[in-house]
């Protein structure tokens, strides 16, 4: 599985790509792989604020639906427009075209709460 | 690998479902369906035995020929649903699903069950009989619906003109020890291995029940739209009082299908609904890689078939309509 060591992550698979006060968030390969062939992801609103541990969207394989969390509060600024016609690229490209919504973080001191990749790793290793 | 009435089963290989149901729809595609069971009746016996207790009539078909027909219970009620190959004049292979096996077997007072002796592979789609050739040269003797042993990769197998994907195709129950052989050369002659996965969303596709979703114990074949299954011109079969009785007084929920508007998959258990109002539920649902938005098979009334309707998945309600199954037309 794909770990890059940029990213923080969280316990339920998605990835964080933190750029100044800007996150991206995806899901991981390890996730992607899990689920199957992704065919519909709801996005959220953008505008919308999020409360960090939040269910704010929804990933749909040909097997099952999978929540997606917000690792962070804030309000959500964009949200991956493309994935209505290609959801794929969750499955092609996770960490890259996949991504699925940014949030303007509202409470930086969250960060710390994120996984590092070796720590993504271990929890990958023991579950 | 998952779980499956008692069998590890792929739900997909490397190239993932979707993938895997285009080549079947364009090119061809195998899947190991060993977990079907298989019953072989060898006693003269064996013709009275089924059509007592099945219900489609035998006396349609001879030597060579299969048919697909129900078990029953008293209530009429499927138990499961079976295809049968009748080989030769004393072998009729009897093949329920993968966990009705003994059930079968009971109501049948016995029969061998060779289901751990041979593996099936099921291979499908618009070249699946041209890939078949290449290593077994006789399929071409294998009509729709037929049934014969021959040669494949040089070992003796029994090949039936069946399937479940609405594709043309064939199954070929090969000695399990020769198995991975003859897999191998359908692999070197460019058939997809496809898993659990593509095998639901053809079927879906196609429109055709799955036990335990469209077929069951409290669902008989006529709800879901197999009258053709019963042959009412037979004096007995398991649960025929119970079915005539439903026959005559019409039936309280029948089989549809739907078609939703988006990519996002309808799933079973959802309610179906008329302006606001439940009218049914969905058994099996899911995304259409052919048709690029959502279909569901599910029980409505009897009255409200037509039209446009909602399916209401959690707090999302998916817009949609009924539509004639099946929803991609079959050409096996």
């Amino acid at each position: 599985m794909d770990t890059p060591s940029d990213l923080r992550y969280t316990s339920d698979h998605e990835w964080v790509r933190i750029e100044g006060d800007v996150a991206t968030i995806g899901i991981t390969d390890y996730a992607q792989d899990a689920l199957g062939d992704v065919v519909f992801v709801q996005l959220p609103s953008a505008g919308s604020t999020v409360k960090a541990t939040a269910s704010i969207s929804e990933v749909e394989s040909t097997k099952s639906v999978s929540d997606i969390y917000a690792p962070l509060s804030g309000e959500v600024i964009e949200v991956n427009e493309a994935l209505e016609a290609d959801p794929s690229v969750l499955n092609s490209d996770a960490y890259g075209k996949g991504w699925i919504f940014k949030v303007r973080i509202s409470d930086p001191s969250e960060i710390s709460t994120l996984l590092s990749a070796s720590d993504y790793e271990d929890l990958l290793g023991k579950s | 690998m998952a779980p499956f009435g008692g069998w590890e089963m792929p739900i997909s290989y490397a190239s993932g479902t979707i993938a895997e149901h285009m080549a079947c729809r364009a090119t061809a595609a195998m899947f190991d369906v060993s977990h079907l069971g298989t019953v072989v009746l060898e006693t003269g016996n064996a013709f009275d035995d089924l059509q007592r207790t099945l219900t489609n009539d035998l006396g349609k078909i001879a030597p060579g020929r299969t048919q697909y027909t129900h078990l029953l219970n008293r209530d009429g009620g499927v138990v499961d649903d079976i295809i049968i190959w009748w080989v030769s004049e004393n072998n009729i292979q009897v093949m329920p699903n993968a966990s009705n096996t003994d059930g079968v077997l009971n109501a049948l007072n016995g029969g061998r069950d060779i289901t751990n002796e041979r593996a099936i592979i099921a291979v499908q789609g618009p070249t699946a009989r041209s890939a078949v050739s290449k290593v077994a040269p006789d399929v071409v003797r294998i009509k729709r619906r037929t049934v014969a042993e021959i040669q494949c990769a040089g070992v003796n197998c029994t090949v039936a003109g069946t399937g479940y994907t609405g594709e043309d195709g064939v199954e070929l129950a090969v000695p399990a020890g020769d198995a991975p052989r003859v897999w191998d050369s359908l692999l070197e002659a460019g058939v997809t291995p496809a898993g659990l996965g593509a095998r639901d969303t053809l079927r879906l596709e196609a429109g055709l029940p799955l036990h335990g979703h469209e077929l069951g114990p409290t669902i008989s074949p006529l709800e879901a739209g197999l009258g053709w299954v019963v042959a009412w011109d037979k004096a007995q079969f398991v649960g025929r009082e119970a079915l005539q009785s439903q026959r005559e007084n019409g039936v309280q929920r029948t089989l549809v299908g739907v078609a939703t508007v988006g990519r996002r998959p309808p799933r079973d258990g959802a309610t179906i609904e008329v302006n606001g109002e439940q009218v049914g539920i969905v058994t099996s649902g899911n995304y259409s890689p052919v048709l690029g938005h959502g279909i569901a098979l599910g029980f409505v009334a009897p009255q409200k078939t037509t039209g446009p309707c909602e399916i209401r998945v959690r707090d999302t309600v998916l817009s949609g309509s009924f539509v004639p199954l099946p929803f991609v037309a079959h050409r096996g």
